[in-house]
């Protein structure tokens, strides 16, 4: 980082933020800028490199699919609005990740707290039957979804302050049990008796979908994710709560002695992060599965703990990111298609992606 | 009565022979497990090695009909994906329980990639040998010695595992590589080489693990088909207090837990399936939740912090 960009932040206001942008345009910092982003580009390509090796030990040619991969997901209308749909829970599963985070937490629980955000979704669904319908129904579900993953976190802070297990085992193996109480439920309990004994709940009415708009193709479950990373910037960054996390994840022994309550604020941040997940899982549900089945939105929030590392839990980078994962998830489909290689082989580029990413050392801050 | 309770195929034995069988894949995950944390590393991309030492095994076993053969050859991948791991966290400071995340996503797709054909293949793989007088006592014949070799080999590795981290100049390096890693430099022994070294081997324990689940207990390959077990290993090095003899009374606890649904329904006891299923992970949880205050005196001091 040049010297340049360092007093940035200390100036406040419009003023001093031009005359900051002004030192930025700098030739030096614009080399060093396109020096930068060329080593990223650098960086992602390598990912594309080591993939392609891996198919081509298929027969598979490298270049082809990634073109086809490229037609069936960013320039095909269809595609595109697929990617839109799956990054919206990607994204709301990674600032799933983003909140703990700031207060020293690590919730690798976004899948469980998703799924039973679905779960609770598709409860809040059935227990209204066609009582209320549209908006209504919507808002109902988000809410319930939003109850559910921060119940299922919670279950996880719970561990933590009252039995000290470590909350990324706890919310680990959480995961597992969230897929068994869905099954439990649509095996049982939620089971559609018009579904000849298929273990599925009762579809959604189709008035109770999240809204498609038209020209992408794509639901509005994207809104909630853009409305939801707004939120957490400005949560995190304005409020005294979000300076507190900041407080507890910097060093928790000198929060507690400057008199924040600690716990609460631990139990507040898993709970937002399950809250979050769990408006992802009732995105998912409304907005394309429209019905429970076993294993629904399965890794959708082990993607999220990706997209969270990948855009280095920075909300706006992660929303980046989740579109990213996104966009190779659905080119699974195309891999399949085109090449006839199993469409979860893209689970090894999504792993790559990261992987070369992280390889990158973290710069020491500016002081 | 006593035979209707001792005898070879009562409910006990069949629960206590299946958590001995079905605890072992985990046992040798958490055994290698042991080691990469006494060395300072946690590793969670176990449940992804797990998984290709499954595949590695299971494909080497049905094109050369060597079982053995498969499980060399688990081992090596599982060694080989940990070095990735290694590589990423020891030399390049990458976040432990991040990298290990990439790994499982790494491993799902390797496995799915060259795993797909052989989804219905058939393998001969290990057969259950009974040991001579010893597997005709009542109760412990059975439970102990009517197994895989490859539970017999674990019977000894766990030991040698505890000799070799508490005994060995090699244990002694890693767990100074966990515990004081500036002691080791100073000593004139890169931390670094030390802490790979460990991880890949526990790596090819997991390996081997992942082996005895394909071509052992289930002799099938399916995607996926560790099902959590590798996060289970994690969470039981910790219930083991990093010891690896500990570690295997927890293995076989959730071997038997995993074991117990099948075995119930076979003797035609009505419990939710789905409850049984849940059954390891809530047990694991509340496992945790009653002994980790103890449990963390235990810990490595530099666990999950990179050089």
């Amino acid at each position: 980082m040049s010297s340049s960009s360092l007093p940035v932040d200390n100036l406040s206001g419009l003023g001093g933020r031009l005359a900051a942008a002004r030192d930025r345009l700098t030739w030096p910092a614009l080399r060093h800028a396109a020096i930068r982003s060329g080593w990223w580009v650098g960086v992602y390509l390598l990912a594309l490199v080591i993939f392609g090796a891996f198919v081509l030990t298929r027969g598979v040619d490298p270049i082809s699919m990634y073109l086809s991969m490229w037609h069936q997901t960013i320039t095909n209308t269809y595609g595109f609005g697929q990617v839109i749909d799956k990054m919206a829970p990607f994204a709301l599963a990674g600032l799933a990740v983003v909140v703990p985070a700031r207060a020293g937490l690590v919730n690798i629980g976004g899948e469980g707290q998703l799924v039973i955000g679905a779960t609770a979704a598709g409860g809040v669904s059935i227990a209204l039957g066609t009582h209320l319908t549209g908006w209504a129904a919507i808002v109902l579900m988000a809410l319930g979804g939003m109850a559910g993953g921060a119940a299922w976190a919670g279950i996880a802070a719970l561990l933590k302050l009252a039995g000290n297990v470590n909350e990324a085992i706890a919310t680990l193996l959480l995961n597992y049990v969230a897929f068994d109480v869905l099954s439990y439920l649509v095996y049982g309990p939620w089971i559609n008796p018009a579904g000849n004994g298929q273990p599925v709940s009762k579809p959604l009415p189709s008035s109770d979908y999240l809204p498609t708009v038209a020209s992408v193709q794509a639901n509005i479950g994207i809104l909630f994710a853009v409305a939801a990373a707004v939120a957490v910037i400005l949560a995190l960054r304005n409020t005294r709560w979000g300076f507190a996390l900041r407080a507890v994840g910097g060093n928790r022994e000198a929060a507690r002695r400057a008199g924040l309550k600690v716990p609460m604020l631990l139990l507040s941040a898993m709970l937002v992060g399950g809250a979050l997940a769990g408006l992802g899982g009732m995105v998912q549900y409304a907005g394309v599965e429209g019905q429970l089945v076993p294993g629904v939105a399965a890794t959708f929030g082990y993607t999220g703990f990706l997209a969270s590392w990948l855009g280095r839990h920075q909300p706006a980078k992660v929303l980046a990111a989740a579109f990213l994962l996104a966009a190779i998830a659905v080119s699974g489909n195309a891999l399949q298609l085109s090449s006839g290689l199993p469409g979860e082989a893209v689970n090894i580029l999504l792993g790559v992606v990261l992987l070369v990413v992280l390889a990158q050392r973290p710069r020491p801050r500016a002081a | 009565m006593l035979g209707t309770i001792l005898g070879s195929n009562t409910l006990l034995v069949t629960v206590l022979a299946g958590a001995v069988a079905g605890g072992t894949s985990i046992l040798y995950a958490a055994l290698g497990e042991v080691i990469a944390e006494r060395s300072g590393v946690i590793n969670v991309g176990t449940e992804g090695t797990m998984l290709v030492g499954c595949l590695a095994a299971f494909v080497v076993d049905v094109e050369t009909g060597h079982a053995w053969l498969g499980v060399l050859a688990a081992a090596f991948a599982g060694a080989g994906l940990a070095a990735v791991h290694a590589f990423m966290v020891v030399y390049r400071g990458a976040s432990q329980l991040a990298t290990g995340l990439a790994l499982l996503f790494l491993a799902l797709g390797i496995t799915s990639l060259y795993g797909e054909n052989y989804v219905s293949s058939n393998i001969t793989g290990f057969l259950s040998y009974k040991v001579p007088l010893l597997g005709s006592i009542p109760v412990l014949g059975p439970m102990l010695f009517d197994h895989d070799p490859l539970v017999y080999v674990s019977y000894g590795l766990a030991p040698a595992t505890w000799w070799f981290l508490f005994r060995s100049r090699w244990g002694l390096l890693i767990r100074t590589a966990g515990e004081r890693p500036e002691a080791l430099r100073a000593y004139g022994i890169s931390p670094a080489s030390v802490r790979s070294a460990a991880v890949m081997l526990g790596g090819a324990f997991a390996g081997v693990g992942g082996a005895q689940l394909s071509t052992a207990l289930t002799l099938t390959w399916s995607e996926d088909m560790t099902a959590g077990r590798g996060f289970i290993a994690v969470a039981l090095v910790i219930f083991a207090g990093w010891n690896p003899l500990r570690a295997v009374v927890g293995a076989y606890l959730f071997g038997g837990a995993i074991q117990l649904g099948a075995v119930l329904q076979v003797h035609g006891y009505q419990i939710n399936q789905f409850v049984l299923d849940a059954l390891p992970y809530v047990l694991t949880l509340a496992v945790l939740a009653v002994l980790e205050r103890r449990q963390n005196q235990f810990a490595p001091e530099a666990l999950g912090q990179n050089l």
